[in-house]
């Protein structure tokens, strides 16, 4: 009689388990790219976004600083150097079946050049842009997979 | 002579069909070597089975006993067949399952199936398929710009430094 019950409990126990990582977890990649009208360069690992960046900005040059992927758990912030002098703080704060909801902060000198909420499908990439960087500007590609 | 054939006569139909004793046969067999009245009776009752024998054989070899089989079954089976109710019941008994324990792991299966396939169930669609991916933006610093894609897939938050454009998309 007891092995009955095992076997399904395990496996309760064990769906459980499962289901509980599936739904507080999102895999999060962020590149840093410096866009300029220097060149003609583009860097090979943009290659999946390049034709979105392209269509999207009429920089010359595409050059990736910087290329993170992130386990984010839920509510639990994680930060990485964005560039010099600035840091990123991402957080996870809502994962449904199909929509990651993150929580980004950019921060210089201890203030929020940006702090924004961001719904990701999987797939979908937000591109924040806009401080300068030498001679051009920086791009964040943001993109969930979850 | 008279008494013995009209004793073997009446013995000769039970002999004819198999049935006599040893010793009725002895009578008959030994009365029949000596009298031909009374074989003539045997033999006209031996041509007499060869004329019913032949037709009836000739019919039973026409006729079709694999049809004939089936519909007897047909007709046992209309008859061996339950109501709707009666079977009805039957699909619906679940005595048997109370009888064995299989209820238990079967209902162990069913809860974690259904745990399973209750995100699939409950799916939550997009409520604001057509509004922007961006919920909130501030930034101290910056003006901002978001733009949405809907065909690239993409959405750009742009930060635009003070008063100056210090760098703008296309």
């Amino acid at each position: 009689m007891k092995r009955v019950f095992v076997h399904p409990i395990v496996l309760l126990i064990l769906v459980l388990f499962s289901t509980s990582i599936a739904l507080g977890q999102a895999q999060t990649r962020i590149r840093v790219i410096q866009a300029s009208n220097i060149g003609h360069n583009i860097d090979p690992s943009l290659r999946d976004v390049y034709r979105e960046l392209g269509s999207l900005f009429s920089f010359t040059s595409y050059r990736l600083l910087r290329d993170e992927t992130l386990d984010l758990i839920l509510n639990q912030p994680v930060t990485i150097s964005a560039h010099p002098g600035r840091s990123m703080e991402v957080s996870l704060i809502g994962l449904r079946r199909d929509i990651a909801k993150l929580r980004i902060r950019v921060v210089r000198e201890e203030r929020d050049i940006l702090n924004t909420e961001v719904r990701l499908l999987p797939g979908r990439t937000v591109l924040i842009g806009g401080p300068r960087h030498g001679e051009g500007v920086i791009i964040y590609a943001v993109s969930a997979h979850f | 002579m008279q008494d013995l054939c009209s004793q073997v006569l009446k013995l000769l139909e039970k002999y004819f069909d198999q049935e006599a004793t040893d010793k009725e046969k002895l009578l008959v067999e030994g009365h029949l070597q000596v009298c031909p009245a009374c074989l003539d009776v045997l033999r006209s009752m031996e041509e007499l089975r060869t004329l019913i024998k032949v037709p009836v054989e000739a019919a039973a070899r026409e006729e079709d006993f694999p049809w004939v089989w089936q519909k007897i079954e047909r007709e046992i089976r209309s008859q061996r067949k339950p109501t709707w109710l009666q079977s009805l019941r039957s699909r619906l008994d679940v005595s048997p399952l109370f009888k064995k324990k299989i209820w238990i792991p079967a209902v162990a299966t069913l809860a974690v199936l259904l745990m399973i396939t209750a995100q699939l169930i409950f799916k939550e669609t997009p409520s604001y398929p057509g509004l922007s991916d961006v919920e909130y933006v501030e930034s101290e610093d910056y003006n901002v710009m978001v733009y949405q894609s809907e065909n690239q897939k993409v959405t750009v938050i742009w930060l635009f430094e003070g008063t100056e454009k210090g760098a703008s998309p296309s």
